[in-house]
Formats: C-alpha cells, sequence, structure tokens
C-alpha cells in the first residue's frame, strides 16, 4: 500500500508542487491543511503515514503544530519544510520531534530520499 | 637521443605530471592520506628514474629531490603544510616547463636560480622541520590525532561497557543547511546512547557552517560499530558514514581500525582507503591504453565513409535485379558495416576528462591567487566526445571557469555578508542527452546584474529602453555574447561576463554547438555548452541549384519557406524580404556560385539560416530533404574555397558540397 502523506503549507502554489512531486513518487496524498490547526485536526481525521510541515504559517505555526501533533501520536513521522536561512526554526523543530528537513526551493530528489528514510 | 624513446618518454612524464598535480590537489584536501602520498613518492621515484636514463639531469635531480621530501612525509617524519605543498606545486611547474622544453627540442635546462632555489627551499624545508620533529617526537605518540584527554576518557568509559568510535560523516553534495543535517547526527548519536568526546572541526565551527562536507567525531557508546553506523546512515543527505574501532591497548594506545563502508555487513579488517588505491590503478589503466596517431584515425573514418557508401551503392544497384542468392550475404554485409561504423565512431570518442583534468589546478590556483575558497567539483569526466573536439573546447571552458571564480564567486566577505557558505562552489560537468553533449559550467556566485548589461547595451545603442523592458533574461544574456559588447573597463560592473564571451560563443558555434547563460541573482549563473555528438557525421538538408546537390548543415538552419517574388524589396543593392516584422537579407545561392543566366520565378524557395544572432535567406531551387553525410575535406588544393566546408558521396554516388554557411552570407 502507498504510503499517505498530509501536505501543510499555507501556500497553494508549495502544496501543489509537493502534491506532484509526492504523486510522482507513487505516494499517496492524504490530505492538505493550509495552517497548523488544520494540520492538527486533519492529522486525527486522517492518520497519515507522513506528514510535511512549512514552518511559517498563519494562525499556528509548524513547530507548535509538530508539538500537538506529536502529543496526540509519539510515532508520528514529520517533514519540515523551510526556507533557506531558518535554521534556528529547523532545529526547533527537530528539538519538537520532526524527523527530518527539506529546504525550499525543493529539489524533487531531496524530498523523495526523506518520504524513503522515513517509510 | 632516439626519436622513439623521446616521444614515449615525453607522453609518459606528462601523464606523471597530470598525475603528480592530482595528487597533490588530493593531499591539500586531506595531506595525511597515505595511499595519496605514497602514489606521490612513487610517481616522483619513477620520473626520476625515467629522467635519468634520458639523460636530462636537472630533471632528475629535482624530482629526486621532491621524492626525498616525500619520503620523510611518508615515513611520519615532517608533516604535509600547505606552504610545503605550494613549493611541491612550484616543484612540478617546472618538471612541467622541463618536459615542454624538451619536447619543442631543447633540453631540461631550467632557469639556473629558479631550480636552484627551488631545490634550496625543499632542502631547508626538511631540515626545519626534522629539527622540529626531533623535539616533539616525544610528545606525539598516539594515533591518529586522538587526544590525550579525549584517550582517557575512553578508557575510563570502556570500563563502564563503552565502546569507543571515531566516526567520520561526508554529507551529500549540495547539501543545504548543513549546520542543522550535522546537528541532527549529533542529536541521533546522543539519542541512541551515545556521546561525542570530540569532533573536528569543533562543534562551534560546525554550527556556524565553517565546514566541508566532513566531520569527524570520537563517539563513545554502549553500541556497536553496525549499530552506531545505522543510526547515523538513517538521516537524509548523508553521504557516507565511516566508523572506525578505537581500542585502546594497556600501555600504549593501539589502534586497530575496521571500516565499515555503508552495506558492508561482515566487519572486515582494512587497512584505510584500500579503495581508492583500486580506483586509481583503474583509471591508470584507462589511460594507458593505446596510443594510435590521430592521422591513422582520420584515415580510418575516412575508409569507413567510402566503405558505407560502396555498400548502399552496391545495395542500390543489387536491388533492381533482384537475386535471392546476393540477399543474404549483402544484408550480412550491411549489418558488419553497420557494426564497424559504429566501432570506429568509438574509437574517436575520447572521455572528456582529457580536457577536464588540467582544471582542478588551474582552480586552485586562481583561487588562491583571488584569496577565495572555491568548492570545484568535476561531474560526469567519463562523458565521450569526439576526439576533434577535445583540442577546441578547452579554451573556451578556461574562460568559463576563469569568469566563473572571478567574478562570479564573491569574495569570502562578501559571501558571509549575503549569508551564503564562504565556499565558493564551482561545478564543472558533462553529460550525454540525445544526440549531443552537455558541459555545464555553474557557479553559485552573485549571478549576472541584468540591469548593468540592459543599460551597457543600451548605451551601445543595441536596443532601445523600450526593447530592453520588455526582454526575457534569456535574451538580455544572449547580448553579452556579441562581439565586443563588454570590455575590461566593465568587466566587474557585468561580473565580467562579457569578458571573451563572443570568442567562447564562435568556438563553440564552429562545433556547430550552442551556449546559452542561465542566472539568478545571488545564486549563480549556469552556462551550459551543447555540442553534437561527433563532427565527423552530420545532419544536412540537401537542396539543389541548377541541378546541382548541396548540403546546408542543419544545425545552421532556422526554418524554410516559400516567398513570393512580390514580397522580396530591393533595399540598398541587397535583396530583402520581411518575415513576422524581421527584415531577412536574401542571397541567390546560383550568384554566389556564379551560375548566372536565369529568368526570374513566382516564388524563392528558401532556407533561413542563422549566423551568430542573424537570419539570412538562401535562395535555392528545391529542397530534397534530410541525409546523415559523412563529410569528407576538399583537400588541400581547395583550402581558400570558402563557402565550402568539404563535400560528401550520397547514397547514389553522386557528390554533394556542402555549404559553410558563415562564409557564404
Amino acid at each position: 500500500m502507498a504510503k499517505r502523506v498530509l501536505i501543510v503549507d499555507d501556500a497553494a502554489f508549495m502544496r501543489m508542487l509537493l502534491k506532484d512531486i509526492i504523486t510522482k513518487a507513487g505516494y499517496e496524498v492524504a490530505g492538505e491543511a493550509a495552517n497548523g490547526v488544520e494540520a492538527v485536526e486533519k492529522y486525527k481525521e486522517l492518520k497519515p503515514d507522513v506528514v510535511t510541515m512549512d514552518i511559517m504559517m498563519p494562525e499556528m505555526d509548524g513547530i507548535t503544530a509538530i508539538k500537538k501533533i506529536k502529543e496526540i501520536d509519539p510515532n508520528a513521522k514529520i517533514i519540515v519544510c523551510s526556507a533557506m536561512g531558518q535554521q534556528a526554526m529547523v532545529i526547533e523543530a527537530i528539538q519538537a520531534g520532526a524527523k527530518d528537513f527539506i529546504v525550499k526551493p525543493f529539489q524533487h530528489s531531496r524530498v523523495i530520499e526523506a518520504l524513503q528514510k522515513l517509510s | 637521443m632516439n626519436e622513439q624513446y623521446l616521444s614515449v618518454f615525453l607522453d609518459e612524464s606528462r601523464e606523471y605530471v597530470q598525475s603528480l598535480n592530482e595528487s597533490l590537489l588530493k593531499l591539500e584536501k586531506n595531506p595525511r592520506d597515505e595511499e595519496t602520498i605514497n602514489e606521490t613518492f612513487r610517481i616522483l621515484h619513477t620520473l626520476k628514474g625515467m629522467a635519468g636514463t634520458m639523460g636530462f639531469e636537472h630533471m632528475a635531480k629535482l624530482s629526486h629531490r621532491m621524492e626525498q621530501l616525500l619520503d620523510k612525509v611518508r615515513s611520519k617524519r615532517i608533516t604535509l603544510t600547505s606552504d610545503l605543498l605550494d613549493r611541491l606545486f612550484a616543484g612540478v611547474d617546472m618538471i612541467d616547463r622541463m618536459i615542454n622544453n624538451i619536447a619543442s627540442g631543447g633540453n631540461d635546462q631550467a632557469d639556473e636560480e629558479d631550480l636552484k632555489s627551488l631545490m634550496d627551499a625543499f632542502e631547508v624545508v626538511q631540515e626545519e622541520k626534522v629539527q622540529e620533529q626531533s623535539v616533539n617526537s616525544q610528545t606525539k605518540e598516539e594515533p591518529d590525532g586522538v587526544d590525550d584527554s579525549v584517550m582517557k576518557v575512553i578508557q575510563e568509559a570502556s570500563k563502564e561497557g563503552y565502546n569507543a568510535f571515531k566516526v567520520r560523516v561526508a554529507l551529500a553534495e549540495g547539501t543545504l543547511m548543513k549546520a542543522v543535517r550535522m546537528y541532527m547526527v549529533f542529536k541521533a548519536i546522543e539519542d541512541s546512547g551515545g556521546q561525542i568526546l570530540s569532533s573536528v572541526p569543533p562543534v562551534e565551527d560546525i554550527e556556524q557552517e565553517k565546514f566541508d562536507r566532513e566531520v569527524e567525531l570520537v563517539v563513545i557508546t554502549k553500541q556497536n560499530a553496525e549499530s552506531l553506523h545505522k543510526v547515523i546512515s538513517s538521516i537524509s543527505e548523508i553521504e557516507k558514514v565511516t566508523v572506525l574501532t578505537i581500542t585502546k591497548g594497556q600501555g600504549k594506545p593501539n589502534e586497530e581500525e575496521e571500516e565499515k563502508e555503508e552495506e558492508v555487513q561482515e566487519k572486515v579488517e582494512i587497512v584505510e582507503e584500500k579503495t581508492p588505491e583500486q580506483k586509481i590503478s583503474q583509471k591508470r589503466r584507462l589511460v594507458q591504453t593505446v596510443r594510435v596517431d590521430i592521422d591513422k584515425l582520420d584515415t580510418l573514418m575516412n575508409l569507413m565513409g567510402e566503405l558505407v557508401i560502396s555498400r548502399s551503392r552496391i545495395s542500390d544497384i543489387l536491388k533492381k535485379y533482384n537475386i535471392k542468392e546476393v540477399d543474404e550475404s549483402l544484408s550480412q554485409l550491411n549489418r558488419i558495416t553497420l557494426d564497424l561504423q559504429n566501432v570506429v565512431m568509438k574509437i574517436r570518442m575520447v572521455p572528456i576528462a582529457f580536457v577536464f583534468n588540467r582544471f582542478p589546478r588551474m582552480v586552485r590556483d586562481l583561487a588562491k591567487q583571488l584569496s577565495k575558497e572555491i568548492n570545484f567539483i568535476i561531474e560526469g569526466e567519463d562523458t565521450e566526445l569526439d576526439r576533434t573536439f577535445v583540442e577546441d573546447i578547452g579554451e573556451p571552458l578556461v574562460h568559463l571557469l576563469r569568469n566563473a571564480i572571478d567574478h562570479g564567486i564573491e569574495t569570502k566577505e562578501e559571501r558571509i555578508a549575503k549569508g551564503k557558505s564562504p565556499v565558493g562552489t564551482v561545478v564543472l560537468s558533462a553529460r550525454h542527452e540525445g544526440n549531443t553533449v552537455v558541459i555545464e559550467v555553474k557557479d553559485d556566485g552573485r549571478g549576472i546584474d541584468r540591469n548593468a548589461v540592459v543599460r551597457k547595451a543600451i548605451e551601445k545603442g543595441l536596443i532601445s529602453e523600450a526593447q530592453a523592458e520588455s526582454m526575457p533574461d534569456e535574451k538580455v544574456y544572449e547580448l553579452l555574447f556579441l562581439p565586443g559588447f563588454s570590455t575590461r573597463s566593465d568587466a566587474t560592473e557585468l561580473s565580467g561576463r562579457g569578458v571573451g564571451m563572443d570568442a567562447v560563443k564562435s568556438v563553440v558555434e564552429s562545433l556547430n554547438g550552442t551556449v546559452k547563460i542561465e542566472s539568478i541573482k545571488d545564486r549563480g549563473t549556469t552556462v551550459t555548452i551543447r555540442l553534437p555528438l561527433t563532427l565527423a557525421i552530420i545532419q544536412a538538408l540537401l537542396v539543389t541549384v541548377n541541378n546541382h546537390v548541396y548540403a546546408i548543415p542543419i544545425a545552421n538552419i532556422d526554418s524554410t519557406l516559400n516567398v513570393p517574388a512580390n514580397k522580396v524589396q530591393k533595399l540598398q543593392d541587397r535583396l530583402v524580404t520581411v518575415i513576422r516584422g524581421e527584415i531577412i537579407p536574401l542571397v541567390k545561392l546560383w550568384e554566389v556560385f556564379g551560375l548566372n543566366g536565369r529568368k526570374e520565378e513566382q516564388y524563392y524557395n528558401t532556407v533561413i539560416v542563422r549566423v551568430g544572432n542573424r537570419k539570412y535567406g538562401l535562395v535555392v531551387d528545391s529542397l530534397i530533404g534530410q541525409e546523415d553525410i559523412v563529410i569528407k575535406s576538399l583537400g588541400k588544393i581547395f583550402s581558400d574555397v570558402r563557402i565550402f566546408s568539404g563535400g560528401a558521396i550520397l547514397g547514389d554516388g553522386s557528390i554533394a558540397l556542402i555549404l559553410d554557411v558563415s562564409n557564404v552570407v
């Protein structure tokens, strides 16, 4: 069975891009969320295998969302998506329990590598 | 001196000089790489022997000195400093000069003074270092840089069941946020119950991304090497993890090394870096295959072409008579000639490494001169291309690399201010794409300043301001290829991209290739060169003029058109027509060829060709079609005929002359 991925990003464009990469790599996109609050709700609802999580988002940022999701499911597998120059945030996200990170602009191979390493 | 020996001597010593450069570059990155030290020592030794045999005393003496120095390094009596490496490089350069001198009929008589000072330099270094060494020799006992205090901790910890490992982690090329990635490595080790005792470079440097790709850690953990390896390699973007066991003897610490490459299951005791040695010997063999006179290869190719033509003629003739018995042997002949053709084509191909080999040294020297730090990466050096390109493509690449390093890559300070890694990256890559060879020079420097280019172009009256605004970046960069677009004085303003770019373009185009620039501000510039796989066989459009067949290389052709006579106008004595708003000069080929006396026609069959950035229309009688043709030179007698680049024999045995478009218009 194909791994199911939840894509979290406030930019529809980024979601589209990721969706494209992820489905082409043979994974299933379980759902999308545009902010941290939605992400937590969708996580409960969809129980995805992997989450890609943007950091800077309205309503609730990615790091808080990671913490919340980890409370619900300590085994959640989360990949942080970050722009260049957010090192500190990424480290924080990893401390919060993210398993890997990818840097925008995304390189397809990196996204796929991250997914594979987690599956 | 026996000519025959001399040429072999020269060939081989040039190869050795190249290997020396490569090894020294390797040592510069890792001065303790024993395998390479041994290799360097060995080459110098061989070179000394060769030079001595040929009676080139100076060369022998110089290599002897260098060899002695390497011997001291090898026996760990002195360490290779960057200063020492500089001197070794200078030594190699001098050997190279001697070889060139000998090749041009001279001897190895280098400038006495230079030679003496260089030799003295080796001498002095040796003495200093040796003395220093004798003082230090008692204190430096522990293996491979494991600190005394660290060693103590390891010994303590071992009593409590901890194992100690030396862990080398190399990040994948192009890893972003290296500091974070390394943080993940540290975290993974600590999460799995390990402790990091020391790290090279120190943690503070890693946090500030002050490292290249590799980090060396001393770790104590209750796990075994295998599971520690697994823990680390589960992280993304890790290229290689090496886990070495540090064992501690009672008195003197003794290191037993255990290398675990990825996926290697059994623990094998290997002396470190066995694999590179194998790689080197493989490479050697590749280079040392056969030496064939270039003329012979050309003749072979020519004969091959003739054979192909004769074969198709025979098969054409035989088709008319339909003789069954011949059919079979004919198809066999077809197969064999096709195979033979492929083999001959392959022989003409050489790995692009022949061109790329000399660049690492050049990049190093240039970087040092400009005090920039450059991570120079070569990819796809095995990519093969026609040997005729090898001689010509070098210069343009030198140009592009110089541009990238000199003008593309910013100074360290500038890079740090921009939040980039202080080490600039320049990638030189080659690959096959369909029927072309693609060569790329990519840097992560400041990119091309579009505005500066546009300003310059407007200043020079090449474009209007209105045009400039709507111009896509691609077109703007194309301006850089215009002859004389940029001079030295604007070099810095335009990141120097204009310097010699027209020269690059003209060389590439003379090889039937194309060149393209892409650039993103502050992210870097990529120059892409596309070359056909071979020049010997080209695709051409066959046309007729006065019942003669001519060939126009497809690479030059933009499109073909039927232009009504009433759309053709005279402009300052030249025939022109307007196609999609573009004024295109027309050239009647029969006039160029001096075949006059024709009546006017209602339509002109026109082949639109590109010459540089301009388009021209060549008017012909009719178009026949596209065909692969084997180019044959016209020979010396016709060397001043500029409008034809050669001739080709067609399937029916007739001859077509190949137009050299740039000389026709």
